[in-house]
């Protein structure tokens, strides 16, 4: 089909999201994408979903997180950000979220706001409480293993041992 | 812009780490009494401005009342998490009483008396953004409705209020533009979740320099007027 001319064409923003998860949780695009969509009909409806638009453009997964570019109409970057702010888990897996900046364009989207340096994550045996715990290891971060989840520390809690 | 949050799942220092990413000046730490100690120790390590809320949990007014008069000093923020009637009464009544969490949870309820009392108490009334952003459906539409009444309440009383997304660990945090645009997403208001969220500020100030050790009453002071900055 031929373009729309230029001033018919969807005028779009787009925030760049960042999904925080307990390590080794692996999230899909079309997960999260589904999870934005549902978070955005139960805030804002069909028409209101319609009306911001929210399409996953970009999605990449590092050691130890996500990030995606997501597409919203000019004008709603609010209510997208307000979507975005209730998106509490994909799938079963719980998340944490934050639109970390608004762009124009997706290239300066991720060129100002993705891809930062990563650091990478290895597994450790730790002492917390006087115990030996299992854990992944992402300076700063220290997640503990408790059962079947983690435990959110940083190496601050280890400072004394 | 402060936030408040319960080291359940994650220790104070990842919650203190998060809450600096995200663009907080610093948060609160909800702790009830029987983990007081640890969560004390912990937020002592941790860089940012961090206060220690006590967050009472009483089933009546009597233990409410004992629990106060015990636990006043050992904490920077005193919390009472309501939810009846009754303890919301109290707990706005008391002016040793900084914050009433969660006062529509369970049968709680707010009404223009409560409203002016807490006006009139310098008690704060929480705006509690945790089940708008973690429940669904019935209980997700009830929350919403409740919270807009009680703001419209409060504005009316002109009493102060603080928000909070509640966290229990660094995933249920969320940064301090995006539960402003939710609020105005809900029908509350950006402004009031803004305002709300530096409430927390103004409180720690406020009660830090209730407990300053050189201060009699307020305008009293023990030392040299040119100390005092």
């Amino acid at each position: 089909m031929k373009h729309l001319p230029k001033h018919l064409q969807p005028r779009w923003r787009y925030l760049a999201v960042e999904i925080e998860t307990h390590p080794k949780e692996d999230i899909s695009r079309d997960a999260f994408q589904t999870a934005l969509w549902q978070a955005a009909r139960a805030l804002v409806g069909d028409a209101g979903s319609a009306t911001i638009g929210l399409t996953v453009v970009r999605f990449r997964q590092y050691d130890g997180g996500n990030e995606a570019v997501v597409r919203c109409y000019r004008g709603t970057v609010d209510r997208a950000r307000a979507v975005i702010a209730c998106v509490d888990r994909v799938g079963s897996t719980p998340i944490g979220v934050r639109v970390r900046g608004t762009s124009g364009t997706i290239r300066a989207c991720e060129e100002k706001y993705l891809g930062r340096a990563h650091v990478k994550t290895e597994e450790r045996t730790v002492v917390f409480d006087g115990e030996e715990r299992t854990a992944v290891v992402r300076p700063p971060r220290v997640d503990l293993r408790e059962g079947s989840t983690y435990v959110g520390a940083t190496d601050l809690d280890f400072q004394h041992e | 812009m402060y936030e408040a949050v319960r080291p359940r799942d994650a220790t104070v220092s990842r919650l203190a780490l998060t809450v600096g990413e995200y663009g907080y000046d610093g948060l609160i730490v909800r702790a009830t009494p029987e983990d007081l100690e640890t969560v004390t120790a912990q937020a002592a390590a941790v860089p940012q401005p961090v206060g220690i809320g006590l967050e009472l949990n009483p089933t009546d007014r009597q233990e409410a009342s004992g629990a106060v008069g015990h636990y006043r000093s050992a904490c920077d923020l005193l919390l009472v998490r309501g939810g009846t009637p009754d303890l919301n009464r109290f707990a706005v009544e008391d002016p040793r009483v900084d914050v009433l969490t969660a006062p529509m949870a369970k049968q709680g309820d707010v009404n223009h008396v409560i409203a002016a009392a807490a006006a009139d108490n310098g008690v704060a009334i929480e705006l509690n953004l945790a089940p708008v952003l973690r429940a669904s459906g019935g209980r997700r539409v009830q929350a919403i409705r409740s919270r807009r009444k009680l703001i419209e309440l409060l504005e009316d009383a002109d009493a102060p209020w603080v928000t909070s997304a509640d966290a229990a660990d660094h995933l249920q945090m969320r940064a301090p533009r995006d539960l402003i645009a939710l609020g105005e997403v809900i029908g509350v208001g950006a402004d009031a979740i803004e305002t709300g969220l530096t409430t927390w500020g103004r409180l720690l100030e406020r009660s830090q320099r209730r407990q300053d050790p050189t201060v009699i009453e307020p305008g009293v002071y023990h030392g040299r007027p040119e100390d005092r900055t």
